[in-house]
């Protein structure tokens, strides 16, 4: 019995139409499971991860507007300024969906410190992902799997992508990106 | 805790991805991406549509 078999999957389509809305509103980074799923690790999400850079409301109004035209829907409110006042802006993520579905969700957060701010300018398209997606460097990923998250999935994760990019890490990269880390988030 | 052959499995399938291009990879695991996300869909549906399931949902989804 042959199968069909498509070059994208529903978190590809999912990610690369709410990118092609954002994209015309603020710089943004792809970051976390998405990452190692998009480069071939076999295993499930629910949400993808995604850090702007920080957006005035006004920008992010046209932004949401856009979004919701683009056939999006926040979780948390239908009003941008609740979502912007009350969630961005205070460092807190908000969820979109596409409209009348529950899954997956485009969990959404503007960057909120140097590290963020880091993460966003060496933001890299990754070609063996076959995605026209701007992701957190792959350094980058490894580190805060290691240093921050931690579960086994994350560890999972940041062996997959030690394995795939085996040939060009940046070792010394990581361990600057963990100092950052333990500076800044866990100190 | 998983054991030794769990960690042994994500390094057998990195090498996989590492030494076949997507268009292989992608045959096993993009049917398996997809149908998480059809069946979570699909149950959710139904969970709404029963007495209480948009107020367990609000929950799953920490809305309330």
């Amino acid at each position: 019995m042959d199968r069909e078999v498509k070059e994208r999957t529903i978190l590809d389509t999912f990610a690369e139409d709410f990118v092609n809305v954002v994209e015309k509103h603020a710089k943004y980074i792809i970051v976390s499971g998405f990452v190692a799923i998009a480069h071939g690790r076999s295993r499930g999400t629910e949400d993808v991860d995604m850090i702007i850079e920080r957006i005035k409301k006004e920008a992010f109004i046209k932004m949401h507007n856009d979004l919701l035209l683009a056939g999006f829907e926040c979780i948390q409110s239908e009003y941008p300024e609740v979502i912007y006042d009350d969630y961005l802006k205070d460092k807190t993520s908000v969820r979109y969906v596409r409209k009348g579905h529950f899954i997956p969700e485009m969990e959404l957060k503007l960057a909120k410190d140097e590290l963020d701010d880091y993460q966003i300018k060496t933001r890299k398209k990754l070609p063996l992902t076959g995605l026209d997606l701007y992701f957190s460097s792959i350094e980058m990923n490894i580190a805060f799997k290691e240093e921050l998250l931690k579960s086994e999935k994350d560890m999972d994760d940041a062996k997959h992508l030690r394995i795939i990019y085996s040939d060009v890490l940046d070792e010394n990269e990581i361990t600057r990106i963990k100092a950052k880390i333990r500076r800044l988030r866990l100190s | 805790m998983r054991d030794r052959t769990h960690s042994e499995q994500v390094i057998r399938w990195a090498e996989f991805v590492k030494t076949h291009p997507r268009s292989i990879w992608i045959r096993e695991v993009g049917p398996l991406i997809d149908a998480q996300i059809i069946m979570a869909n699909t149950f959710y549906e139904r969970l709404s549509k029963t007495e209480g399931g948009v107020e367990k949902i609000r929950k799953l989804r920490k809305l309330d």
